[in-house]
């Protein structure tokens, strides 16, 4: 079987670069061992939060200058980072995503446990904060779905509190919850979302909603609505007809699943390919150290060909990675990383502290092309967290690092 | 006897909320005496929760110390019957491998048979089908009653016996001075660590169960013990390998018994001495792993290809015989101080030595000298008084007679609480949701410990229910689990701090082995927690005695 | 030293990160609150199990095995052979009478052939669907297939058989027990499309029903005499006649494939990569320039291409939608990946009916909506489900092939 890219991973970096070569004319397969992180998403993109040396970011171009050589950011360039962070809204809108956001000036979104954190791009769901201490409202209407014990409301009231918000917490009941109930381990986020979006029950929860406000100016619910259609968001606002906050919720995230199934979606309606519960065992190479093909467990003996070959496999969760005892080894091509080979060095004994096995992964070339045994593979990019060199969790530019090394690596393959 | 009269006057002051200091609170009680049991962080957090959970048939110290081996098997037997909710009657299996020397077996077999313990040479074949999971190598095999204990479970439904008979237990509360009037111990001053007060307790007699701790609490009275801190580490793996307990039948070494515990198995121990200093800080390191690896896998060959949980180490409160001024002798046995005889000091005895099989014998012992010092005459009677939770048969009769359609759930939650499980609110379907979904831990398991088994916080909460013990490490049970937390004590800084300690203690036990799977739920749990919730280290206790 | 350096367990249930992105993806859940979600079932309910038996709980038996789950799990964990695993070791009821016929496909076939007419006469009237409603438990809403009045099989022996050697090359064809018993014509096809590429088509020595329905109703015994019998079969063709075995059913395949080694507990691993499904085979043909397909100029067809869940899990559902679009004239939609709700046998059962059909309710709108000539299967019980259920006709990608291709031209192409 043959495609002109092949893309390893079927993520948020792999659905982007796949996209983006796709509608420019390629014809790309997506090759995805199971469902993606973006299953567990924030709700927002980030692009950089905090220096390596802990201060904050506000505008993450500008920061982007003072970060070391072997950064993602650093390797594709500043000039090209910034061109590809301002086209990402209009990447994502193309794909039928609405995100706000700026990438010289960081809004703040509110997390599950009442914390801000800086964000680029925020997805329509939710309300990005101008300022880290930005009051929700005066009077805040805390909602939950009586029993969901992933949305922490205590914590929330206790945060908005703090930036003088009045906050008072109620729970509603849905009849159609109950038969959800009946087993103890399924009020779970997409769970509700499932029912929710049967035969319009959200309507249902809205109206509740609507009932329950009294002098609250504002109004906060779980974001577990809209897991097949984010306009049912949007409707829910003007149903309940004062501001609503929608936060995000322990995992698995709605929005971020619906982003996900929006992405593929617009992959395989451009044309491309999406092999899901497959993965790549083994890769040949030519004589010139290009990949030649790569076989799977499902296809077998009919290889798959490709041009160019994209690695989108993600860090250690998604086995982009692979620690041992010993080692840390990327299993497919078996690229060079950049890793601390004593396992001391790999951890912090305090879990809140930076961790460096995030900041292992893939060597690449300035166009993320990737080496093995020292030497480059010029048809082999490496995007996304499986790059080493940025501690992309307390850098906080996970999404950010996927998007752009995606667009990056896509147009390396488009002008070669 | 109830000579106090005022609120912070008892017979007796038992200090150390281990098994040991949990059994005494509960003999006494039992016997009539109006008891205060002190703890300064919470129950079974020291040697008693840190070991490998084995209810031993004695076999082990059958060659060398056969008065321990004597002991051991009466009290397997005793709590066999008396604490049968944290009691696993699983069997025991001696095995000799190609590189040990199977004359050590005659011997062994020998000796169990000298200390009472039903010793059984079989068929390696016969050994085999018992437990397909040791190895097929093995040149011999006994089979000894040996079992596994839950020693959280028989902690709690130690205490909660002494609570029902009139104990009153503080948790988190330190014992600071002890108020000394000429040569007697008149009672304790303590501060509580949750109140953040000063307190003082008066009883004719203090009863130092510190454990490893004791010589501390022994030096405030002036007198002196010589601990010897033995750290054991010990692996835990993510789920049973073996139903029988495996033991090596050589000389006892490092990592030379697997035992199943629950839902998961553990491999133990290595044995270092270390400094007293270090004893709050214990940390495995990786040549530790590598040794309970290599040595587990001879005993069990499928645990090199088996997740590793996590791994932890405890110390074993060695104790210098009074007899050898050099101080280098060391008592294996339970060792009771009258400090009145030894050393002039009235009213304070020390219960230490022995261990968790044991708990029991030295409870009655602590508690016969502590009677005879008040004079009362009441015998022991925890030798055949079932702990509460222990008075019916099995978990499917409990649930089928208490459930209509018991699942799961209400199967684990009888399998840790044993008949008091039926308190439990199950019925009610929010009470029936899952916080813990690896251990099947409900709202309902939830909020009865919180009422009623003095949590304080979610590290004490995991020690009741297994909140966080399984395969996730506390994932996302942990922040549900605070949530309700914030809930009962109604302060969501606290509940919030509380959540950070917890993640963070639980990651103490998986850095040690992160590798492989364990790294992945690393990952996944930074993800969550650092990522999607943006938690940061602020407010979070970083070491903390478990 | 290399420890440690495979740490997962053999049923590797111990992968699961309990990230829970297999219970978004069940079919089951969100309509069967009774089913306790594949995590809980699957990686969690065994560490509970493995503890003690008793944590087996009869929930269970609500897991449709489509392995959606397995699909979507970011760990690879077999979550759904854990659940079936898990049936087969815990359930000591012995399957009930309705489900022992249901699942006794080629035994019922090989009866109801004989006396077909009679049968699917009977099986139609409203009173015998009653009297399966009330006693057997079969939802009276199902139609059963209608039973051949001669099989496959002896057709087979009796027009083709003969002249099948004259070919260059060989394949063994599984056949299965709807092909056999209850719709020949798509064997005919088969027939047909692969003499005019160029091969031979012979049948197995003995094929038994592959067993996919004996393992979801828990007649273990009965399918592993049928898996070694199969085997044994597919060994002599391989081995001794160097024929590779194609097939057209997804179920069929899969099960010998991988149910065989995970379920079963018996290894095929010497002739698993030669048991495939017709369309990968004829894929494979072409994409080598083996054999060359001449199509008729004026076909023309709007059609819905629906992946059955088991051909999800094989990943072979581009096989058959790539010799579709081979077709000139063929307008092809890959419809979203949907379970159908059927899940063989467990949509027949009368206490499954209203989850099956909420479950292929997606499906039905979707096609509903697309209004397509027919629809396109590799899966013989989606066939059913989408028939019960839609107005539209359900045919097989073979048959569709064998409609379209100019056979004539073709066959002289392939000499």
């Amino acid at each position: 079987m043959r495609f002109d890219t092949v893309i390893i991973g079927g993520g948020l970096s792999g659905l982007v670069c796949g996209i983006r070569l796709q509608k420019s004319g390629k014809n790309c397969a997506i090759i995805s061992a199971g469902q993606s992180a973006m299953h567990f998403s924030s709700g927002t993109f980030d692009l950089l939060g905090r220096m390596p040396d802990g201060s904050v970011v506000e505008n993450p171009l500008e920061a982007i200058d003072r970060l070391d050589a072997g950064h993602p950011y650093s390797i594709i360039g500043k000039e090209k980072v910034a061109r590809y962070a301002t086209e990402a809204p209009d990447f994502l809108a193309g794909c039928g995503i609405t995100v706000k956001g700026d990438a010289q000036s960081n809004s703040w979104r509110i997390t599950p446990t009442g914390e801000r954190k800086p964000a680029w791009l925020t997805l329509g769901d939710f309300t990005p904060l101008t300022s880290k201490n930005e009051k929700i409202g005066t009077k805040a209407l805390i909602v939950n779905i009586l029993g969901y014990l992933d949305f922490n409301t205590k914590f929330l009231a206790d945060s908005f509190e703090k930036q003088g918000t009045v906050c008072r917490i109620a729970s509603i009941r849905l009849e159609e919850m109950e038969r959800l109930r009946k087993n103890p381990s399924e009020m779970r986020s997409t769970n509700i979302a499932r029912v929710m979006d049967r035969d319009n029950i959200w309507e249902k929860a809205a109206s509740q909603v609507k009932e329950m406000i009294k002098d609250e100016d504002v109004v906060v619910l779980p974001a577990v609505f809209g897991l097949k259609n984010a306009e049912t968001v949007e409707t829910m606002r003007k149903a309940i007809g004062i501001k609503t906050v929608f936060v995000a919720t322990m995992p698995p995230s709605v929005p971020g699943i619906r982003t996900q199934m929006t992405l593929k979606a617009e992959f395989e309606r451009a044309g491309g390919r999406f092999f899901i519960g497959d993965s790549v065992i083994e890769a040949d190479f030519n004589e010139d150290n290009t990949v030649k093909s790569v076989a799977t467990y499902n296809f077998g003996d009919i290889r798959v060909y490709a041009d160019d070959f994209v690695l989108a496999t993600g860090s250690f969760f998604s086995k982009g990675l692979i620690a041992t005892p010993e080692k840390i080894y990327e299993p497919v091509f078996g690229i060079d990383l950049n890793y601390e080979e004593k396992r001391d060095g790999w951890f912090d004994r305090n879990f809140w502290n930076r961790q460096n096995y995030i900041s292992f992964g893939a060597k690449v070339s300035e166009k993320l092309n990737t080496y093995v045994d020292g030497r480059p593979v010029e048809n082999l990019y490496a995007i996304g967290s499986l790059l080493g060199g940025s501690n992309t969790l307390y850098e906080g530019c996970g999404g950010g690092v996927a998007i752009i090394s995606a667009l990056a690596a896509a147009d390396e393959i488009l002008h070669k | 006897m109830g000579t106090g009269v005022r609120d912070n006057e008892f017979d007796v002051i038992i200090v150390g909320g281990g098994i040991t200091g949990a059994g005494t609170a509960r003999d006494c009680a039992l016997r009539g005496l109006k008891v205060l049991l002190i703890e300064r962080h919470d129950l079974a957090t020291g040697a008693t929760g840190r070991n490998h959970g084995l209810l031993h048939s004695g076999a082990r110290y059958a060659v060398t110390d056969r008065e321990s081996a004597e002991e051991c098997i009466k009290e397997n037997m005793i709590l066999r019957k008396i604490a049968r909710h944290c009691v696993e009657e699983t069997e025991g299996l001696f095995l000799t491998l190609p590189e040990d020397d199977l004359a050590y077996q005659a011997k062994f077999v020998e000796s169990c048979q000298a200390a009472g313990i039903n010793a059984e040479i079989i068929d390696p074949k016969e050994a085999l089908r018992m437990e397909p999971s040791a190895n097929p190598d093995i040149i011999g095999a006994v089979k000894v009653p040996d079992g596994a204990v839950d020693p959280f479970r028989l902690t709690s439904a130690n205490v909660i016996d002494a609570k029902l008979h009139g104990a009153k237990v503080m948790v988190y509360s330190e014992v600071t001075s002890l108020i000394k009037e000429g040569d007697t111990i008149k009672g304790v001053e303590t501060f509580n660590h949750i109140t953040k007060q000063k307190e003082k307790y008066y009883a004719p007699v203090t009863v130092n169960a510190g454990g490893i701790w004791g010589q501390h609490i022994a030096e405030l009275a002036g007198a002196k013990i010589n601990m010897f801190p033995a750290k054991g580490a010990l692996l835990i793996f993510g789920h049973r390998v073996n139903n029988v307990v495996l033991n090596r039948c050589r000389k006892p070494a490092n990592a030379d018994i697997l035992v199943p515990g629950d839902t998961i198995c553990l491999i133990g121990t290595t044995s270092s001495r270390v400094p007293f200093e270090e004893v709050d800080n214990m940390y495995v390191t990786p040549d530790e792993v590598d040794v309970l690896l290599q040595e587990g896998e001879k005993l069990a060959p499928s645990l090199a290809s088996t997740r590793i949980l996590r791994a932890y180490a405890g110390v074993r409160p060695l104790v210098a015989t009074d007899d050898d001024p050099s101080g280098r002798n060391i008592s294996r046995g339970i060792v009771l101080l009258d400090h009145e005889t030894r050393d002039g000091i009235k009213g304070f005895i020390s219960i230490t030595g022995g261990k968790l099989m044991t708990y029991r014998l030295m409870a009655e012992w602590a508690t016969d000298l502590v009677c005879r010092k008040l004079n009362s005459s009441e015998t022991c009677v925890t030798m055949h008084t079932p702990l509460p939770g222990s008075e019916k048969e099995n978990i499917d009769e409990i649930s089928q007679k208490t459930w209509s359609k018991p699942g799961a759930t209400h199967k684990a939650t009888v399998g840790r609480h044993g008949a008091r499980a039926v308190s439990i609110g199950l019925n009610d379907e929010y009470d029936a949701s899952l916080v813990c979904e690896c251990e099947e831990v409900s709202v309902g398991e939830v909020r009865y410990a919180v009422n009623e088994l003095d949590v304080h916080n979610l590290v004490d909460l995991r020690r009741r229910t297994r909140v966080g013990m399984g395969t996730c490490q506390g994932e996302l049970c942990a922040c549900r689990a605070a949530g309700m937390l914030a809930d009962a004590h109604k302060c969501t800084d606290r509940a919030k701090n509380d959540l950070k300690s917890f993640v963070n203690e639980r990651w103490k036990g998986m850095y040690p082995i992160c590798w492989g799977d364990t790294l992945r739920e690393s990952e996944y749990s930074q993800w969550i927690y650092s990522g999607v919730c943006g938690l940061e280290s602020e407010g979070c206790e970083t070491d903390k005695a478990e | 030293m290399k420890m440690q350096e495979k740490n997962i367990s053999e049923n590797n249930f111990e992968q699961c990160i309990k990230c829970t992105v297999c219970t978004v993806y069940c079919p089951v859940v969100p309509v069967n609150p009774l089913y306790p979600g594949p995590k809980q079932a699957g990686p969690d309910g065994e560490r509970l199990r493995l503890k003690k038996g008793l944590f087996f709980d009869n929930t269970l038996k609500y897991c449709l095995n489509c392995k959606r789950c397995e699909v979507a799990c970011p760990s690879g964990v077999r979550i759904a052979d854990i659940i079936q695993s898990a049936r087969i070791k815990y359930t000591t009821e012995p399957p009930k009478l309705r489900d022992m016929i249901l699942a006794s496909t080629d035994f019922m076939g090989s009866v109801t052939t004989k006396v077909a007419p009679v049968a699917n006469f009977a099986l139609g009237l409203k009173p015998t669907k009653a009297v399966m409603d009330a006693v057997l438990k079969v939802d009276k809403h199902r139609t059963f297939p209608k039973y051949a009045s001669k099989t496959f099989e002896s057709w087979y022996k009796k027009n083709v058989k003969a002249f099948q050697e004259s070919f260059n090359h060989h394949v063994s064809f599984f056949h299965g027990c709807y092909v056999n018993y209850n719709y020949p014509q798509l064997g005919k096809d088969l027939i047909s499309v692969m003499n005019a590429l160029g091969y031979g088509v012979h049948l197995l020595e003995k094929e038994k029903c592959c067993g996919t329905a004996l393992i979801s109703n828990c007649m273990i015994d009965q399918a592993k005499k049928n898996a070694v019998n199969n085997l044994e079969s597919i060994r002599k063709s391989v081995y001794e006649r160097q024929m590779p075995v194609i097939g057209t059913s997804s179920s069929c395949n899969f099960t010998i494939r991988d149910e065989y080694p995970h379920l079963l507990g018996i290894d095929n691993s010497d002739v698993r990569d030669y048991i495939e499904l017709a369309t990968r085979f004829i894929y494979r043909l072409v994409e080598e320039k083996k054999v060359k397909m001449v199509f008729k100029k004026d076909y023309k067809a709007k059609i819905a291409y629906h992946t059955p869940c088991h051909m999800e899990r094989l990943g072979w559902g581009i096989f058959s939608t790539e010799i579709l679009r081979m077709i000139p004239g063929v307008e092809l939609t890959v419809l979203d990946s949907n379970c159908c709700g059927i899940a063989g046998t467990y949509g027949f059962k009368k206490e499954n009916y209203e989850v099956s059909q909420a479950i292929g309710k997606p499906l039905f709108d979707q096609i509903a909506r697309l209004k397509p000539d027919f629809v396109a299967c590799d899966c013989e019980t989606c066939k059913w489900q989408i028939e019960m259920s839609t107005e539209k006709e359900v045919k097989n990608p073979i048959s569709i092939l064998a409609e379209a291709l100019d056979l004539i031209a073709t066959s002289e192409a392939n000499k």
